[in-house]
This record gives structure tokens, sequence and C-alpha cells, in this order.
């Protein structure tokens, strides 16, 4: 089929492995994200906090400019200790938050607006494939301001700290990573189920925006109502802070000085994986290659 | 033996609790395969079924021997598929989004992006390719449709009402555009339409379907071979003996009301032995349409023929 000949021919050539063409859609919707100044713009944003992070910690470290500063040593205010990873976690999750509120919404739309895809399925390419190569998307934007840059700040602080201060740290690593994922996770199948539901971005953003705070709301009134605190199993964000305070062994710390009382760990996790099912289900019925009019 | 290109064994497809497709059983050996049938007589959902769309409730259905089931992937890796109703993204440009359906379907990226150039330029929209898809002409997003289905090079071609929306000249270069991929390639072609003429100019063989059942597999290769002429005639007085003696030079002769008779015409007897005998047994012919059997009148014969077996009317 070369263009000079105009003639048609069949392909004979090498074909990528099945298992990596879901990366392929990744791939385009890198390209067509990073051609958004604003998208740009709003990424770079999500990482500043890390660079002030990542001062705080070379100020933690140096005592020259402690005292340049005209800081006393025995004042203890920098401090690079599990409260404060839970502050750059909880800071950057919420970054994390507004970049999946911009790009999520898009993702499954535009292919579902012109009905692209039974242009995908009709490949040798699942269903699952499609979702995980969407999902890709979010889950590498999202690990770029979340876990990453907070494992650049372990590595920073362990560098700077010495006297064996990574090794009596190193467990961080795991509630770093582990509550980076579920909230990646969370946050990605939950976009990309208002994506597949919604065409509209401004819609799709305020659904995103209405999960977090509406149930939030209404679990807080039937707590007052039934005098009990499991109506908080609703507020996600509530939930996701239980979880990471637990993972960074600080129990009673933050959250019970505001007076609350705790969910169990194991419930506030079965909350955020009920969210997830839930986004999967909606997803489930959304990417049909045909849709079946039943009657 | 060659394996047949499409291979229905009681095939039945329900959707949404009702039974689209009733037991369609038969066996299509051509390269290019008609699909027809009236609105609502199952021809998306077969080509859905063949691509594993949907799951059959019962039986099974082959293309190039892989099941459309328990080897949809394999299949679909041997498919292009332009379906009927819009299917593109409207931002993309044309060429990046058959490139990016070429990576999909398996093309290293450089292949991909040569291939879709390629396939843009073969479908004639060499200079509209770098525009948005969104923002095509009806008949232009049919071709780009098109280009996306050719460009991986699939060894099974499925086109779902390719000609539907387009004027008359660009309705003529894709049915020109289809022929040529079929004679140019080893390509299987399935294609579904409303268009007897598309199907009669590019098909060899004819599934048509009504009501979710077979009403006819005509082999128009076959039927082109026999190449059997037809007469339409209009009569004043012709009676027995005159559709007798018809016969005896060979004619076969179905009677129909009010004087018409059609008359099946061997290759040895000329339209004059016609007239001749007409004349001798003192009938007038008021009217004379000479013809061949098209693919109308296969398909109004099946819409017509009633009572079913095995899936068929």
């Amino acid at each position: 089929m070369a263009v000079y000949k105009r003639r048609y021919n069949s392909y004979t050539g090498s074909l990528t492995p099945q298992w990596s063409r879901f990366f392929v859609l990744t791939r385009f919707a890198f390209a067509d994200l990073f051609k958004s100044r604003f998208f740009v713009l709003l990424l770079i944003l999500c990482i500043v906090p890390c660079l002030f992070a990542a001062g705080y910690i070379f100020v933690a470290n140096n005592k020259t400019l402690q005292l340049l500063m005209q800081l006393r040593s025995d004042m203890d205010l920098f401090k690079v200790e599990s409260q404060y990873f839970i502050v750059i976690m909880m800071v950057q999750t919420q970054a994390a938050f507004l970049l999946n509120c911009w790009v999520g919404p898009v993702l499954i739309a535009g292919d579902l607006t012109n009905g692209a895809l039974p242009l995908f399925l009709s490949r040798p390419f699942s269903r699952t494939d499609y979702v995980l190569g969407k999902l890709a998307v979010l889950g590498l934007l999202l690990s770029a301001v979340t876990w990453v840059p907070c494992l650049l700040l372990f590595g920073l602080q362990s560098g700077l700290a010495r006297n064996g201060w990574i090794w009596s740290h190193l467990w961080m690593v795991v509630p770093i990573v582990l509550c980076s994922a579920i909230w990646i996770l969370t946050l990605s199948l939950l976009s990309l189920a208002v994506s597949a539901w919604v065409k509209l971005r401004i819609v799709a953003t305020g659904i995103i925006f209405i999960t977090f705070f509406i149930p939030a709301g209404l679990g807080e009134m039937f707590n007052a109502i039934m005098s009990t605190i499991w109506g908080r199993l609703l507020n996600f964000s509530y939930m996701f802070q239980l979880i990471v305070s637990h993972g960074f062994r600080e129990e009673s710390g933050r959250l019970a000085r505001r007076g609350w009382d705790e969910i169990p760990i194991p419930a506030a996790w079965g909350s955020l994986i009920c969210l997830c099912l839930l986004a999967l289900v909606i997803l489930n019925a959304r990417l049909r290659a045909r849709e079946t009019v039943r009657g | 033996m060659t394996t047949p290109t499409i291979e229905l064994n009681g095939l039945e497809v329900q959707l949404g609790g009702r039974t689209i497709l009733h037991g369609l059983t038969g066996v299509l050996k051509s390269r290019a395969i008609g699909l027809l049938g009236p609105n609502g007589a199952g021809k998306s959902t077969l080509i859905n079924t063949l691509l594993g769309f949907h799951t059959p409730s019962k039986g099974s259905a082959r293309v190039l021997g892989l099941d459309s089931h328990t080897s949809g992937k394999q299949l679909r890796s041997l498919v292009g598929y332009m379906p009927e109703n819009d299917a593109f993204i409207s931002k993309m440009s044309g060429v990046r989004f058959v490139r990016y359906m070429a990576e999909i379907s398996g093309l290293p990226s450089e292949q991909a992006m040569e291939r879709a150039h390629e396939a843009f330029v073969y479908v004639g929209l060499g200079e509209a390719r770098y525009r948005p898809v969104g923002t095509y002409s009806l008949g232009m997003k049919q071709l780009a449709k098109l280009a996306q289905a050719i460009a991986h090079g699939p060894k099974v071609l499925i086109l779902d009402e390719p000609t539907n929306g387009m004027d008359p000249p660009a309705r003529k270069r894709l049915i020109e555009l289809i022929r040529e991929i079929r004679e140019a390639s080893d390509i299987c072609l399935l294609l579904s339409s409303h268009l007897l003429r598309d199907v009669e100019e590019t098909c060899d063989e004819v599934l048509i379907l009504r009501n979710g059942q077979i009403a006819s597999i005509c082999n128009l290769a076959e039927e082109r071979r026999a190449n059997r002429k037809f007469l339409e005639l209009e009569t004043i007085g012709a009676e027995a003996s005159f559709t007798s003696a018809l016969e005896s030079i060979g004619c076969e002769c179905a009677v129909f009301s009010s004087g018409r008779i059609k008359v099946v015409m061997p290759d040895s007897v000329e339209i004059r032995e016609v007239f001749k005998v007409a004349a001798d047994r003192g009938v007038q012919i008021r009217r004379m349409n000479h013809r061949r059997d098209s693919l109308e009148d296969i398909f109004l014969n099946a819409m017509e023929q009633s009572g079913a077996s095995d899936g068929r009317l």
C-alpha cells in the first residue's frame, strides 16, 4: 500500500507484544495532555509544595543555616519525622485530587462521544486492556505528584540526616507507597467511571467533587440523627486520612486531637474499596462495544 | 479443503431477553460475502456476534475457522472493522487517528505511522489527513473509517453499511476501492448493506436475513456463470399449448395471471424463435422485457418465501 503506488497491500511486518498494547492508549493520552498549557501549569503547581518541603528538609539538616536564622537548636522547630510526611502526603494527595479532576473526566468521554469504542474493541484489545490503558494515564500522573516526590523527599532527608536515620525510618516507605496507591486507585477509578458516564467535562468534574463532599455531609447528618460514627464511612477523604495516620503509626495523633471517635481501620479500607468497586461496576456497564436495548 | 470464510452452526443470539438471531445454520465459502436484509433482520447483530461483541446463547459462529466466542481475540487480530455508525475521535487529526488504531492492532509505532499515511492516501483523503476528523464531511468520515479498517492489513474486512450517507460519485469511488482491495490481496470481505447494488458489485456470495433467520444463501458468482436469461412476456391469447411449445424448444415457463409469462431461456434459444412459436399459435405478444436474473430477483424471492427450518425461512 505504498503511497506512490496507491495500491492495497496487506501488512506482513512484526507486531508488538499483546500485553504492551494498552500502553498505546497511555502514550496517546499523554501526548494530548501535554499539548495543554493549563495542564502543564497545573502539574508544575502540584509539584511546588514538594519544593518547599525539600527546602524545609534542607534547613532542618543545616545547623549553620538555623544559626543564621537565629533559631535555637533546642527549639526543635525543624523535625522530619512521620508527622512531617503525613502533612506532605495530605498536601500532595489534595494536589493529586485537583489534577485528577482536570485530567480524568475527558479520558473516556472523548472516545464515547463519537462511538470510537467499537473500534478499540474490534481489535485484539479487551475492555480490561482499555481500562488499564486509561488507568495508567492517571496512575503515572498522580504518582508523579504523590509517592514519587514523597520518596524523593525521604531520600533527600536520608542523605542529609545521616546517622542511620534511613534505617530507623525505612518503614515509612511502605505507608508512603501503599497509602498513595489506594488514593490513586480510588481517584482514578472514580474519575474514569464518571468519564464513562458523563460527556461534559465541567459536569464530570462537578460529580467528582460531589462524590467527596455530599456523601460526607449526608454521613454527618446520619451521625447526628442516629448518634453514631458510622456515617463517617461516607467521608472518603476522612477515611483516607485515617488510613494514612494509621500507616504512619499516628493513630492517637491529629485526628484524636479533634475529638473524633475513630472508625476501625479495616472499615476505612472497606469504604474506599467499596467506592472502587462501585466505579468498576459503572465502567463495566458503560464500556461495551454495543448497547443492548431491553424490551 | 479450504476453510469456509463464515460458518454458522445453529447460531442463536439473545439481546435484552429477545431472540434476535434464530439458530442460523449455513456455510459461506466465498471471499466476498454480502449480508442483505431489511431493517431489523439481524445483520448488525450477526456482525457484532462475529466480532465477539455478543455471546451466542446457542450454537456457534466461526470466521476462517476461528470461533467468535472462544477464540475472539485471535479472530479480532485478523479483522478490520468499519462500523455503521459514527466511530472516530473528533479532536484527532485523521492520520493520527488511523495510526492510533493501527498501533492498538499491534503495529510498531513507525510502521503504524507509515501505514496510516498510506491508507489515507489510498482512500483518497491524502489532502485532509492533518485535519481533525470531527471537521470531515460524512463521506470523508466513511473513508476515514475505511482507512482505519485497512491500515493494519487485516485478513478479514467487515464493512457495515459502508456507503451510508455518501453521494453517488463518492459511493462509486468507495465501491471501486472495496473491489480493488478485494482483488489486490487475499483479503476476505463481509459487506452488510441495504443497497443491493453495493452487494452485487462487490460480492460473490450473499446471505439474506429476514427476522433473524436465513432467507437465502446465494452464490452470485455461480448465478453469473449460469448467465440465465429471462423474458417477461405480456400476451393475449396464450394457452397451455403456447407454453408447451416453448418448453419443447428448451425454455422453462412460469405462467402468471393476465397473460403474463416468465420464460427462462437457454443460451441455444434465440428470441426470434419465441416470436415464431407465438406467430404459429396466433398469440399476440404485447410486451417483452429481456433481462437477467438479478440480485433484486433473488432478494425479492427470498423475502416472499416462507416456512422455516434450521434457521431458514
